[in-house]
């Protein structure tokens, strides 16, 4: 093999069934955020404050964005 | 200048376009979908309210239905504009007499106006001025009457939607067929594949580009329609055809309620991406969780 050729990293293998970059894994955890909150106001936010669903959002999208 | 200079000096007016047309009023949308404004209430201000239009939306049980509605529409109207969009395009690939003249004809509905096509199947289906519940009636002794029917009134919005798109998908699949190789089709000949075979591991996998830009498109256009059905139907009988377009348009102009109108707006602008991606992700991007043998 040719010494010019750039040595590429493997794409690392998350738990998303699917294969994602950057991008889409701020997609997903963007997508998620909106989910869990349309969510929690429909079903919990009569018992529970609408602000730990964000904070639980902002962990799920940190997870996602990391081990995605 | 470097490389890479030129490349964004060519990329400059499609990215200033973009963010002018679409990124500019998305953040505008969302900006008042978080505000309290009635242009013509008491109190014509906008007003900030947080994520109050966001509650009352997940307890609005009218645009519920209408998110519900739409979906069973775009899933029934976009699978038959794929089915017999195959069909078609098969049809056109094969030599027939006066074939040309059948392509162009066919292709016509898509240049009509939607407003026309709607009121075009608004006189098809009028009671005793339209042929539709006529001859429904004089051949069959069925009762067609999509103002008092509510399952025949969606099924018409329906089928006026596969016929004013499927040549749309046709034209789609025709031209990836006409481009598809012979060679894979020769090999699974030789292999003795029956036609089924072939269709299902040739030609499907060759198609399914084709096909999922054709379901992307469509099923967009689906979530969005307000004009064909609101000539037909407007809405009726009832809320049963009041997809979640006319829904959005009846708060925002005769209520002229903006910050709900824009939260209703995203939503479904969320439903559609999340749609169209999980699509993509199931068909295209999917890896294999399986661990290696």
């Amino acid at each position: 093999m040719s010494d010019d050729v750039p040595l590429r990293r493997a794409a690392p293998h998350g738990f998303l069934p699917i294969h994602t970059n950057a991008f889409d894994r701020v997609f997903i955890s963007v997508v998620c955020f909106v989910a869990i909150h349309l969510f929690w106001m429909r079903f919990l936010e009569q018992d529970i404050s609408l602000y730990v669903a964000t904070v639980l959002s902002v962990i799920v999208g940190a997870i996602i964005i990391a081990r995605g | 200048m470097r490389p890479q200079s030129v490349g964004w000096l060519f990329l400059a007016p499609t990215l200033l376009i973009l963010a002018v047309f679409g990124v500019l009023p998305f953040i505008y949308v969302l900006v008042v979908s978080f505000f309290d404004w009635n242009s013509f209430a008491a109190d014509p201000t906008m007003r900030f309210s947080g994520v109050q239009n966001y509650r009352d939306l997940v307890f609005d049980t009218g645009f519920l239905m209408s998110l519900w509605n739409t979906l069973k529409f775009g899933v029934f109207a976009v699978a038959s504009e794929i089915v017999l969009g195959y069909f078609l395009a098969q049809l056109f690939m094969r030599n027939f007499p006066l074939k040309g003249f059948f392509r162009t004809i066919h292709t016509l509905p898509l240049m009509i106006a939607p407003v026309a096509v709607g009121a075009t199947w608004r006189l098809m289906t009028v009671p005793g001025l339209g042929p539709i519940p006529y001859y429904l009636d004089r051949w069959f002794g069925y009762d067609y009457l999509i103002s008092r029917y509510a399952g025949q009134a969606f099924l018409t919005t329906v089928v006026m939607d596969v016929w004013h798109w499927t040549p749309l998908v046709t034209l789609t699949l025709l031209a990836a067929l006409s481009s598809m190789p012979k060679e894979p089709f020769e090999q699974a000949q030789i292999d003795g594949a029956n036609k089924l075979q072939t269709f299902w591991y040739v030609t499907l996998p060759l198609l399914k580009p084709a096909i999922l830009s054709a379901v992307f498109i469509r099923l967009m256009d689906a979530m969005r329609t307000v004009d064909e059905v609101w000539m037909l139907t407007g809405g009726g009988p009832a809320a049963a055809t009041r997809y979640v377009g006319l829904y959005i348009w009846r708060v925002v102009f005769p209520k002229t309620d903006y910050g709900y109108g824009s939260a209703m707006s995203l939503i479904t602008l969320y439903l559609t991406i999340v749609l169209c991606w999980l699509l993509y992700a199931g068909l295209v991007a999917r890896r294999d969780l399986r661990k290696p043998e």
